[in-house]
């Protein structure tokens, strides 16, 4: 009998901490859809779409868990994109210019960590609010880019090393460089949240700073490790879109932001600060290249797409906050 | 050395600017007005001495103050905007008219249209002679903010407009310099690739975003195509956002679901590119004159020639960046310095590029972009 009990109760605790996860309605709004797209649509399940998709989702991936850092620490990052143009730019031209591609990517790695200490410079030092901070970096991104290039897109920069990096050519079989390296990133990411005491400290300073203060922790230094965090990220996310683009537009970066802030929101991190995760970002990132393929293989008009993206956006926010309600109830039920 | 280049170059451009002026003559369109019937006529690379002294006394040295506005800071406004100032170094030189240049651009894509309102009222403040504009803005909200400028003393040009697509006597400019989106682009890309592929095969198209007047009118276009060609099936569409990782992904996932495709039509060369590099990402042939995908786009621009010198790209619709730059700068100098009424719709050849006369439309696409001189700067 008491055997039964311990049985019993572990599989209640199981099943409520499936429910309770920040990322159980999205998982299962995502896993609805992509059931529903099997039966209904051939070609989605197929090897080459799912590549697809996890291709397309790498960009996005880069910079949601760079965002989701930063909005942990209860920041926010609205440089991101003009941040992944810039650096974009930089590997592109410097390779042009005959550099070697391990200098240039290093440059291009430098000069975006450097936009994101900057930003947290302005945020912490000079008192200036993160939105207006972070906006007003990205209209000097996306200034410095165009008034460099003269609206002309960067060229010649491909090579055969470059198109792996780019994801156009695989490894092996389906996997492709940038699947490694988001990996790679993540888990380290994961593992800097979970397990050190600047993961600690990134949430209690998003939580409230004025008690991480009071606790004896570097505010200052956090918040800007966590825009270099970003910066660092959003370079990774140029060099690997510049390699997928083989050519770069100015306006490469134009509305990342805003998919990386979309991402990371879905994935379950708070605009207020203190909430987020790793997985929760790739899983926003996913979430939001999924809908878009959706969208395109079952033909949904362009004007509706829009409406469509929106809405999931609304749905992916609702169905994660329904779970973490259903999931404190079901908690409720069981203690009583 | 370097001289030698040059004259080379000015060669060519002497024979490029007859070739357009006898196309324009040719086609009697509306370009026929300017070139035809005025004295700017004689710019064909002939000029005549007489001509430009008598031209000199009327301009007496004017400045013309023009503010020049695209929608976006891109390779074919750059390209455009080149064409412009070769036109204008030239004029300087045989007709004494000086010329003071400002370019401004809202930051952001094709819908940032509340930056070019704020810009082109700011020049109306400023008491511009002529401003060129080119937007995705509304078509009632421009011809009010226009028509302020118009009582003001101001003139307004557009450039690259779908004012095709509008009523004539609504429009509030002095004269629209740039093609038929739907007859001169998406209907000659449409013909195109049912010609290619034998006036039977499945196609996928990559459009700009809904809303957007330049789809609007290329969609009029190559539907009417589709309609001669009934043998043409179009399997699939997306919207590619204009730019080229949207195509590349929006063209992936469509290949996916239609991997037996015979072209894709990008509406614009940037997505029609991205098309491209799906192709190659999916294992698929491109077109290489008997079999493959043909892929099709439209502007005309220097890295699309390069793509289709590579075998990348099928073709492209050359929309006349060129001409346009050209033509703006001859319609802003016959109205605003010789005082000469212009047709409304100024419309300049544009042409299907491939393989077979992609060498000069690059030669003449880089004679622009390397002009001599560079306004405003």
């Amino acid at each position: 009998m008491a055997l039964n009990y311990t049985k019993i109760s572990k599989n209640t605790s199981l099943q409520n901490r499936i429910v309770q996860d920040p990322s159980f309605g999205i998982i299962a709004l995502l896993l609805f859809a992509i059931i529903l797209m099997t039966i209904l649509e051939p070609s989605f399940a197929t090897s080459g779409n799912v590549t697809n998709i996890v291709n397309a989702m790498m960009t996005v991936s880069f910079l949601a868990l760079g965002m989701t850092i930063v909005l942990i620490a209860g920041g926010l990052d609205l440089s991101v994109g003009s941040t992944m143009a810039v650096t974009a730019g930089v590997a592109g031209k410097f390779i042009s210019y005959g550099i070697d591609m391990k200098v240039a990517f290093i440059c291009a790695l430098a000069i975006g960590t450097g936009i994101g200490v900057i930003n947290g410079l302005l945020v912490t030092k000079l008192g200036i609010p993160d939105f207006i901070a972070t906006l007003a970096m990205l209209g000097i991104g996306q200034g410095v880019i165009l008034l460099w290039t003269q609206g002309v897109p960067i060229l010649d920069y491909m090579n055969e090393t470059y198109y792996y990096i780019g994801g156009l050519k695989k490894i092996v079989g389906p996997i492709s460089i940038p699947m490694i390296v988001v990996v790679v990133v993540s888990i380290a990411l994961a593992i800097i949240l979970k397990r050190t005491k600047f993961g600690l400290n990134l949430y209690a300073v998003g939580s409230s700073p004025f008690s991480a203060r009071n606790s004896g922790v570097n505010v200052d230094l956090i918040k800007i490790s966590a825009y270099a965090i970003s910066g660092f990220l959003a370079a990774i996310a140029g060099i690997h879109i510049a390699g997928r683009t083989t050519t770069i537009p100015p306006l490469i970066g134009k509305g990342y932001e805003i998919s990386a802030i979309a991402a990371a929101v879905i994935g379950g991190a708070s605009l207020l600060g203190g909430k987020g995760r790793v997985i929760g970002a790739l899983i926003g990132a996913l979430t939001l290249t999924l809908t878009r393929n959706i969208i395109n293989l079952v033909g949904i008009e362009s004007s509706w797409q829009a409406i469509v993206t929106g809405s999931v956006l609304v749905g992916a926010v609702l169905a994660n906050r329904a779970s973490g309600e259903f999931g404190k109830k079901l908690n409720r039920r069981i203690r009583t | 050395m370097e001289d030698k280049v040059r004259i080379e170059k000015d060669v060519e451009v002497s024979r490029r600017s007859i070739l357009r002026t006898s196309a324009l003559v040719g086609a009697g369109i509306g370009a026929a007005q300017i070139f035809g019937t005025t004295p700017v006529a004689a710019l064909g690379g002939t000029t005549n001495a007489t001509l430009d002294k008598a031209i000199k006394e009327i301009v007496k040295g004017k400045t013309i103050k023009v503010g020049f506005t695209p929608p976006v800071l891109s390779e074919n406004f750059t390209q455009i905007e080149s064409a412009a100032w070769r036109k204008m170094a030239e004029f300087e030189k045989r007709f004494g008219v000086k010329w003071v240049w400002e370019r401004q651009a809202p930051v952001g894509d094709f819908n940032a249209v509340q930056g070019t309102l704020g810009i082109v009222q700011s020049w109306i403040s400023r008491k511009f002679d002529a401003i060129a504009v080119c937007t995705g803005a509304n078509f009632a909200t421009v011809q009010d903010l226009y028509k302020t400028a118009n009582s003001k003393g101001l003139k307004v040009f557009q450039f690259n407009q779908p004012a095709e697509l509008y009523p004539e006597d609504q429009l509030q400019t002095v004269a629209n310099i740039g093609y038929d989106n739907r007859w001169q682009s998406g209907y000659l890309a449409g013909k195109y690739v049912a010609k290619t592929l034998g006036g039977k095969g499945n196609i996928l198209q990559i459009w700009g975003p809904s809303g957007s007047d330049w789809t609007r009118g290329r969609r009029i276009g190559f539907d009417k195509a589709l309609k001669e060609h009934p043998g043409i099936k179009v399997l699939g569409e997306a919207d590619g956002g204009y730019v080229r990782d949207k195509g590349f992904t929006a063209a992936q996932d469509l290949l996916t679901k239609y991997p037996n495709v015979n072209a894709i039509y990008g509406e614009n060369e940037e997505m029609a590119l991205g098309a491209s590099q799906a192709i190659d990402a999916a294992g698929l042939k491109h077109w290489n004159g008997k079999t493959g995908i043909v892929t099709i786009g439209a502007d005309g621009l220097v890295s699309g020639f390069k793509a289709i010198a590579a075998g990348k790209l099928t073709a492209t619709v050359d929309i006349g960046g060129i001409d346009q730059g050209q033509n703006l700068i001859e319609a802003i100098f016959a109205d605003v310095a010789l005082g000469q009424t212009l047709t409304q719709i100024i419309n300049n050849p544009t042409q299907v590029v491939d393989k077979t006369n992609y060498k000069w439309h690059q030669a003449y696409a880089e004679w622009a972009l390397a002009t001599p001189r560079k306004y405003g700067k």
